[in-house]
């Protein structure tokens, strides 16, 4: 009778902790920069990115990185497709790339408690060639992972 | 996330350590006694029972979740009860902060066994202890409406419908049964129920479980049992 008093009390114990909401819960994709050697950049240049709304109006996503070798960048939560205006500038150098991220989009549940949120999977990826000499994915999966690097960034080899 | 898998690691181990000690602590001689009946003078066969759980029924009834939940049990020279338990778990909620919904209703059972653990078998009150094993087979849907992407403002549909899912889980429980008059006896018992595996999508893991409550790798509750001798 005592063991299984004992047992009881210890399930009891056990059974009284658990965490329901991820602490990390941002979903974006991480870029890093790199020069035409393949080593780690540091871009000199000033970097906006921005997109337009749904309303057709901008809307700043990343607001003069300058001396950056990386950063994250917000993904459309249930889109096929983001649209985003890479604007490189410094003095007299003043580029603008389009860039066109396709994906597909999951939604994501973990309790009702949680905010609702989309993983996604990158399928492609389209640029124009002003400053961007190339962007390649390196991993495709977008989720709370902030550790994993999804896109490497190529500036203008004439530049760097 | 490294967190909750380290919680989970920690629960299962802890578990599974205290059932080892439990087994390992039984000398052999007793555990070979544990599987057999008390000699007296009273038949092996003593008829049935059948009892309805009223928390389960409760929740179901007045709250966002819970289940209808009855049992057929054997009593086998009031020591042994081999049990069969149906039920019918129900959730239709929605998070007042992150308005996600989330519905599902669908049947599940159990069998297993208890065991009178006192001395005075034949007496009008039992104390219980007892393994289940369960299964059930469900599907959710999963909304959260009006969603819209905070930069683009493009209406986000996030909506997760009929996706079907199925889980088997042990129980172990421990109860009280005392005879009110007649055939009729009230009892409670509490459930500490364990995951043994499960299949949910690749959109992450549901949230209530018909039968299980609210999913997670453990869970605990509580019933109120009205039982009917047959």
């Amino acid at each position: 009778m005592k063991k299984w008093l004992l047992f009881l009390a210890v399930t009891l114990v056990v059974s009284c902790s658990s965490i329901e909401c991820p602490l990390k819960n941002l979903v974006a994709t991480n870029y890093e920069i790199y020069d035409s050697d393949g080593l780690l950049l540091e871009l000199s240049d000033t970097l906006t990115i921005y997109s337009k709304t749904k309303e057709g109006k901008d809307t700043i996503l990343l607001n003069r990185g300058i001396d950056i070798v990386g950063f994250n960048m917000a993904i459309s939560k249930s889109h096929p497709e983001d649209e985003l205006y890479f604007h490189f500038f410094r003095g007299d150098y003043d580029v603008t790339d389009t860039v066109w991220v396709q994906k597909e989009d999951y939604p994501h549940f973990e309790s009702i408690e949680c905010k609702a949120e989309f993983f996604h999977k990158l399928t492609g990826v389209r640029y124009t060639k002003h400053g961007i000499d190339s962007l390649v994915i390196k991993y495709s999966n977008v989720d709370y992972d902030d550790t994993k690097i999804h896109f490497y960034l190529y500036p203008d080899s004439d530049r760097y | 996330m490294t967190i909750r898998r380290f919680i989970f690691t920690s629960i299962r181990t802890a578990t599974v350590i205290s059932l080892l000690l439990l087994l390992t602590a039984a000398p052999a001689s007793a555990q070979m006694k544990f599987f057999t009946l008390q000699k007296d003078s009273i038949p092996v066969f003593r008829g049935f029972s059948v009892s309805f759980d009223l928390v389960g029924a409760g929740m179901a009834t007045f709250g966002s979740y819970g289940q209808y939940e009855g049992s057929l049990r054997v009593n086998l020279h009031d020591e042994w009860f081999p049990v069969v338990e149906l039920g019918y778990g129900r959730a239709n909620s929605e998070d007042e902060v992150t308005l996600v919904r989330y519905k599902t209703s669908a049947p599940y059972f159990k069998v297993g066994i208890d065991r009178n653990l006192l001395k005075n078998k034949h007496g009008p009150n039992r104390l219980y202890v007892g393994l289940r094993y369960a299964y059930t087979s469900y599907k959710v849907d999963i909304t959260r409406p009006g969603l819209t992407d905070p930069f683009w403002h493009w209406d986000a549909d996030y909506s997760i419908l009929d996706y079907p899912c199925n889980m088997h889980w042990a129980e172990v429980n421990v109860g009280l049964d005392a005879k009110i008059w007649g055939p009729l006896h009230l009892g409670w018992s509490v459930r500490y129920k364990l995951r043994i595996s499960h299949k949910e999508g690749d959109f992450g893991k549901t949230w209530y479980v018909p039968g299980f409550g609210t999913n997670d790798n453990t869970n605990l509750d509580a019933t109120f049992n009205v039982i009917i001798d047959i």
